[in-house]
């Protein structure tokens, strides 16, 4: 499905990335997880068009994607939910939900997609007309996720979509994330709450420095002793996340 | 009663042409973060534009306002995005803005090189014919100009409202990041801000030169009591540009009427000062965070 071969690449002179390869099949969820400053989120804005890629490929379906922009890389099924707030704050819910689809060459189609969407959050449709800065912090991630739904993505990178959530929303963005690997859209996903998330992926993933440590199923990687003692229990902020803080 | 409505009402008028040219402020500000210290010298030049196309290539008056329009939105619009703030953007907000003063004198003085330094009769697009308004006498080029400039408002505010391209442009304005991994053509929508500046700059030039005449040096004043109009307003809201437009253009005729006429330019400059101390956001504004 995707394919990251070997790259390299970073922000002006600084090189983040260093020789980042790894492979995730269709249908399933793969969960980065590595400290901070491994170039988890990195990785997500070179595959998605936003940073500078030095050298190495990035293939789609077999396809070459290196250096596409993000609204190409729309056009080929793939969206993106960065960390934070990502909503237009003045627009209403039902405009940020249309923006989602702005690319689309049929807006007739995306009006039809917006209600189906809302289907599958009913709270959007109970807000649509509210200004989406007035939504809740899960809220607006909800509205986050289902406007990255809009086009039918093949593939969704999905940034920590725990940070700000209550356990309970958490819960609920990884089932939603679950529905669609079922529906078979392949899912990326950056998340601090390492344990919570591996429990629910099929793949994991290890960045270090820029590097990829590991690359396993995700029971394998859970049972594994050196994540255990890197990322689960260790001084990295996993426990913490873990607890939803 | 009828002087006063008489003052309001030509207050209003003028204040409206100031709030179409302080919107351009707060337009410009959103798309590129920046302030357009020639902003003035952009509501001077259309003028000349249309005399150009009078006097020079003999078109007539209401050919000669379209030509100006066309001239003004491809060059204080199009090419003033291409040539000054694209290239100066990426060194920093503050970098642009001493750029744009710059650019202020330049257009400046290039008005008084091509042009002279002499006021030029501009033709009215109304008669200044009173008409008679509950005892008051308003003239009806008022009347138009306030009908024109808040229809103009009223349906840019539509446009961004209502239109998908609007919103565009106003998710690009709030949140850029977001706009471009939505797929929003970002540097489109920045272009079509400037584009829209640059119109409404053009028209307020046309409102209002009939009143000042046509002068290379016409853009201080404006300039400035607009750009305080979209302060008092509120620097990041259409509807605040609005209001401190109207408020100075009748607080200004209201001082003038029954206070003193040799205050008036203090008026907008203490009107700063006060929304500056007791609320910077602006009447209409909201404060606006930045990360360091």
């Amino acid at each position: 499905m995707l394919e990251l071969r070997d790259v390299h690449g970073g922000y002006g002179k600084i090189t983040i990335l260093n020789g980042v390869s790894f492979a995730i099949p269709k249908a399933s969820i793969t969960t980065v997880i590595g400290p901070n400053g491994a170039g988890k989120s990195t990785v997500f804005k070179a595959i998605f068009g936003l940073l500078a890629i030095q050298s190495g490929q990035i293939l789609l379906e077999g396809q070459d994607v290196t250096r596409q922009t993000p609204r190409q890389m729309i056009a080929r099924g793939v969206t993106y939910v960065p960390q934070g707030r990502n909503v237009v704050p003045q627009l209403s819910v039902y405009h940020n939900l249309e923006l989602g689809g702005i690319t689309a060459p049929d807006q007739g189609k995306v009006k039809a997609r917006i209600e189906q969407v809302m289907d599958q959050f009913p709270m959007l449709r109970e807000f649509k007309d509210r200004k989406a800065v007035e939504l809740s912090g899960g809220q607006q991630k909800q509205l986050e996720v289902a406007r990255a739904l809009l086009l039918d993505p093949k593939l969704i990178l999905i940034d920590e979509p725990s940070i700000g959530l209550s356990p309970n929303l958490v819960q609920e963005v990884f089932r939603t994330l679950t529905r669609l690997r079922d529906q078979g859209v392949s899912v990326l996903m950056v998340e601090q709450n390492a344990k919570a998330a591996l429990a629910m992926s099929d793949y994991g993933l290890v960045l270090e420095l820029g590097q990829t440590r590991l690359h396993d199923r995700a029971d394998k990687l859970l049972a594994d002793p050196r994540v255990g003692q890197l990322f689960l229990g260790g001084h990295v902020a996993a426990a913490d996340a873990a607890e939803g803080v | 009663m009828s002087q006063f409505l008489q003052v309001l009402l030509s207050g209003l008028a003028t204040g409206a042409v100031y709030a179409l040219v302080a919107i351009g402020f707060t337009l410009v500000w959103q798309a590129a973060q920046t302030v357009n210290f020639a902003q003035g010298e952009f509501v001077m030049l259309p003028a000349f534009f249309v005399l150009v196309g009078m006097n020079w290539l003999g078109l007539s008056f209401w050919i000669s306002l379209l030509f100006g329009l066309a001239v003004s939105v491809l060059l204080l619009g199009l090419v003033f995005k291409k040539l000054v703030v694209e290239p100066i953007l990426p060194h920093g907000g503050i970098t642009l803005i001493i750029a744009t003063m710059a650019l202020g004198i330049l257009l400046k003085e290039s008005a008084k090189e091509f042009y002279g330094a002499e006021a030029q009769p501009f033709p009215a697009l109304f008669p200044g014919d009173p008409i008679n308004i509950l005892g008051a006498a308003v003239s009806l080029r008022d009347l138009m100009n306030l009908a024109i400039s808040l229809g103009v408002v009223m349906l840019l505010t539509l446009f961004l409202n209502r239109t998908r391209t609007g919103r565009c442009m106003q998710a690009t304005a709030q949140n850029p990041g977001v706009a471009e991994i939505l797929g929003v053509d970002v540097k489109r929508m920045v272009l079509y801000t400037f584009l829209i500046n640059a119109a409404l700059a053009a028209l307020a030039s046309f409102l209002i030169t009939p009143v000042y005449l046509a002068k290379f040096s016409n853009g201080e004043t404006l300039g400035l009591i607009a750009f305080i109009a979209a302060i008092v307003g509120g620097f990041n809201q259409i509807r605040g540009a609005l209001v401190g437009g109207l408020l100075i253009g009748v607080l200004d005729n209201l001082t003038a009427t029954y206070v003193t006429a040799q205050y008036r330019a203090a008026l907008p400059l203490i009107l700063l000062i006060a929304i500056i101390l007791l609320r910077p956001q602006g009447i209409m504004g909201t404060s606006e965070g930045r990360t360091v």
